[in-house]
């Protein structure tokens, strides 16, 4: 008899009882899980699997019982808004993101998830700062960004599709803007904006992006002019996008038009649609 | 799982019960006769008058509750994790080849889907029909990415489940590797390669004795689940974090290489499934009653 296997006798009533128990409860837990996975399943796969009419007469009889749409949407946006808290416990300011040689530079796709704007935008781009300490909006060319220090970085792009690519980018800090222009004491964000952004048929769909200060202010997050040395292509943002490679690619903005200081957070296009708002890396 | 952590099938042993687990092999042989492989079970025990285990059963305890618990939950959990993986997946798959010039695939595993829609009636063979029958659907990255989180973290407390549940019931004992585990999984293997031919060949064809909880296959196996699991979890977070988390990433070598090794150890967990089915199924219900109620009426036995 092996130690690995301890013998006893039990009470034959206890034991019948018990496991008569535990039996309900694996009964129970079956049918919470199979119920909690109704009410958090897709609406297209329920009536994929189901059919139309049994999804219809299920949805009503969970939502009679409290487990609604809306709270299921609440509930699942909370694993997110949970999963963002990590991330930001495990959040350091201070750790550079990994930089790469030249040689390790792959290919950069464009993501660009609607057309994307033919070149005639930049050769009237501005960009303007709103919601400074001055209290007054600021406009700004590309020679008045060229003033700044310029600076150069190797990292990688991830996305939130799974894909990376590492590309050499250079422009200046956003740190060295924030210092040049500071922001109103009170802010705590800054809202970028592509005025230019297109949809899926072409017409004009801004992108809005927010980024915390403090990541803002990070030495590797820069507002890039160039990329692989040469000046930014429309496919890639030209004339600036946001370089954060501590932020996932949805973060990294293209062809930024506006920036907006805040003091309460600004909202994403993707956060909008489903992803999660944080997009730490 | 409060009430079921309260339900210790060793408290009611006639001895003194110590609130700590079944450490101490509570054995008392009945009337100084060894324990024997196959206890009296079904017989009232009225052959003897002075009886002290009459209205008593003799049974091995198998899994602690903790066990029994996050081995169920982890059907849930994997179910989900792998189902919103796949619809992860489908956003950028790593196993890539030429579109194929009749189905427009250029995924491999789009074209497992297709082969399978070969075989379903009325199925329309496309790239979309896997993830719209074994995932979330195409075209719900965000959902996929909300369901992937949400049951991570509960991925992750159900392994500290798990491993408290090893600890207080002494599981983890089974699972150690042992210097006959070589030779006793040759044994095993033989067995399995022969067993249907036997059958078919009406051939005496027995078990190898084991005299352990598990044997040698079953030890490997289940004693890898955990270092699986613990695999899923780097590898996953070394996706999701690669900058907090840069020397995760660097020990599956690159980004790419922990999304190889997080697919590969779901094609893992999939792989162990098909035998762990089977083998419940052969082995019949105390096996399948010992991972519910915890106890077993074999005292030697495999499962």
């Amino acid at each position: 008899m092996s130690d690995e296997m301890p013998q006893v006798y039990i009470d034959e009533k206890k034991l019948r009882k018990q496991s008569r128990r535990d039996f309900i409860l694996f009964g129970a837990g079956t049918f919470a899980a199979l119920a909690g996975f109704w009410w958090i399943a897709p609406l297209s796969s329920k009536k994929r699997i189901f059919g139309e009419h049994a999804t219809d007469v299920l949805d009503t009889a969970a939502a009679r019982f409290g487990f609604t749409k809306e709270r299921s949407e609440r509930f699942q946006n909370r694993a997110l808004t949970f999963d963002d808290d990590v991330a930001e416990a495990l959040y350091s300011p201070t750790r550079s993101v990994r930089t790469y040689r030249r040689s390790d530079i792959t290919p950069l796709r464009n993501n660009y998830n609607g057309r994307t704007p033919s070149a005639d935008y930049i050769a009237d781009w501005t960009l303007t700062l709103t919601g400074l300490a001055s209290g007054t909006d600021v406009v700004l060319r590309l020679p008045d960004l060229a003033r700044l220090e310029q600076h150069a970085q190797i990292t990688r792009l991830c996305c939130v599709e799974g894909w990376s690519a590492i590309a050499g980018w250079s422009g200046i800090r956003f740190a060295d803007l924030l210092r040049a222009y500071p922001p109103a004491p009170d802010a705590k964000w800054a809202s970028l904006e592509s005025a230019v952004n297109l949809d899926g048929a072409g017409n004009p769909d801004p992108y809005y992006v927010s980024i915390d200060l403090p990541t803002a202010q990070h030495p590797q997050t820069l507002l890039a002019t160039h990329l692989n040395g040469s000046p930014l292509a429309p496919d890639h943002g030209a004339p600036l996008r946001l370089v954060a490679p501590m932020k996932l690619g949805l973060k990294n903005i293209k062809a930024i038009t506006k920036i907006a200081y805040v003091a309460e957070q600004p909202h994403d296009y993707w956060g909008d649609r489903g992803y999660s708002k944080y997009d730490g890396l | 799982m409060t009430q079921m952590d309260t339900e210790k099938p060793e408290d009611d042993a006639p001895v003194p019960a110590e609130p700590e687990v079944a450490e101490v092999p509570i054995e008392e042989p009945p009337v100084a006769e060894p324990p024997v492989a196959e206890p009296p079970v079904e017989e009232p025990a009225a052959e003897e008058v002075v009886d002290e285990h009459a209205g008593q059963r003799l049974v091995v305890i198998k899994h602690h509750a903790l066990v029994r618990l996050s081995h169920w939950l982890n059907v849930p959990i994997l179910f989900a994790l792998i189902v919103s993986g796949f619809s992860i997946y489908w956003a950028s798959p790593v196993f890539l080849h030429k579109p194929d010039p009749v189905t427009h695939s250029r995924d491999y595993l789009a074209d497992v889907g297709i082969a399978i829609a070969g075989h379903v009636p009325g199925a329309q063979a496309n790239p979309s029909w896997f993830y719209d029958h074994f995932a979330l659907g195409v075209y719900n990255l965000a959902g996929a990415l909300r369901w992937h989180w949400l049951f991570v973290y509960f991925f992750l407390l159900n392994g500290i489940l798990y491993l408290l549940g090893l600890a207080l019931g002494r599981g983890y004992r089974a699972l150690l590797p042992r210097r006959s585990m070589f030779g006793e999984s040759l044994a095993m293997v033989r067995y399995y390669a022969g067993v249907v031919p036997m059958k078919i060949a009406r051939r005496p064809w027995p078990h190898p004795e084991i005299t352990t909880k598990y044997n040698a296959l079953q030890r490997g196996a289940y004693a890898s689940m955990p270092i699986a699991g613990a695999l899923a979890l780097a590898s996953g977070w070394a996706m999701h974090k690669p900058v907090q988390f840069w020397w995760l990433e660097r020990m599956f070598g690159s980004y790419d290489g922990a999304r190889i090794v997080h697919f590969a150890v779901m094609i893992y967990f999939i792989l162990f499934l098909i035998p762990h089915l089977v083998l419940v199924a052969v082995d019949g219900w105390d096996t399948m009653r010992s991972m519910i109620a915890g106890w077993s009426v074999r005292t030697g036995g495999t499962e």
